[in-house]
């Protein structure tokens, strides 16, 4: 079971041509940044290629690929190298800009595509879940933000509100 | 060792500081185990019996997908 195995996978398949452009989100992605903490899946967000003449995506053809290459189906999951990996097309401006915005690093000499710190914290903030915000404070807490940048995300993405009330909840002494 | 909680919060500060700083490789191969130890503390069967009360995906509003 290595993770290691997943990018390698991913980034054959951006060769290949199965995918455009691709980065890490969720827990895996937030390790790039945070200490490690426990997640079941991989979180992949891709540009996805549309069929010819049509405007709706259709991940088939990479069900289709990595069954080829001996990967199993898991509900809405593909195993790779033990990990359940989820392929998510950007589905909002906010992920449709992380995923642009998206920065190369390196594992063990392997390149991988990952959101910024910045556009995972707002992700966060935006799907808002308990372990979301959980991870919001951890990015807080490491001091592993350039504020002006994301504060720009969330002015962009109208999520000041919501910040606002975050920060209220979990940020003051007074909430 | 010590009961002062203030030192406790920051030996677990001092603690992530050193986990979030190790390499990013160490650090995967740490999510490995991670989910190696959770599912053997979970159980396969756990995770999909629907009656267990269980976080949802995360809504990332897959508004194109078939």
């Amino acid at each position: 079971m290595a993770i290691k195995e997943v990018i390698q996978a991913i980034n054959q398949m951006q060769a290949d041509g199965m995918i455009e452009r691709y980065a890490l989100g969720g827990a895996v992605g937030a390790t790039f940044y945070l200490e490690p903490a426990a997640t079941l899946d991989v979180d992949i967000f891709a540009g996805f290629k549309s069929d010819p003449g049509s405007l709706i995506v259709n991940p088939q053809p990479i069900f289709d690929y990595l069954k080829a290459r001996g990967c199993a189906m898991e509900g809405e999951y593909v195993v790779i190298g033990g990990w359940p990996v989820q392929f998510l097309p950007p589905g909002t401006p906010l992920v449709e800009e992380a995923l642009k915005e998206s920065v190369n690093k390196e594992v063990d000499g392997t390149q991988v595509w990952v959101f910024t710190a910045e556009h995972l914290a707002a992700i966060a903030l935006q799907t808002g879940r308990a372990k979301d915000k959980a991870r919001l404070l951890q990015f807080i807490e490491a001091s592993a933000l350039d504020a002006a940048r994301f504060q720009s995300i969330l002015a962009r993405h109208k999520l000041l509100d919501a910040w606002r009330k975050f920060a209220g909840q979990f940020l003051t002494d007074n909430p | 060792m010590s009961l002062d909680l203030q030192k406790i919060l920051e030996s677990k500060r001092a603690l992530r500081r050193k986990l979030a700083a190790l390499p990013i490789g160490e650090k995967l191969r740490m999510l490995d185990a991670l989910r190696e130890r959770e599912l053997a503390i979970r159980g396969r069967a756990l995770l999909s019996d629907s009656s267990v009360l269980h976080e949802e995906p995360a809504p990332y509003r897959n508004k194109s997908v078939t």
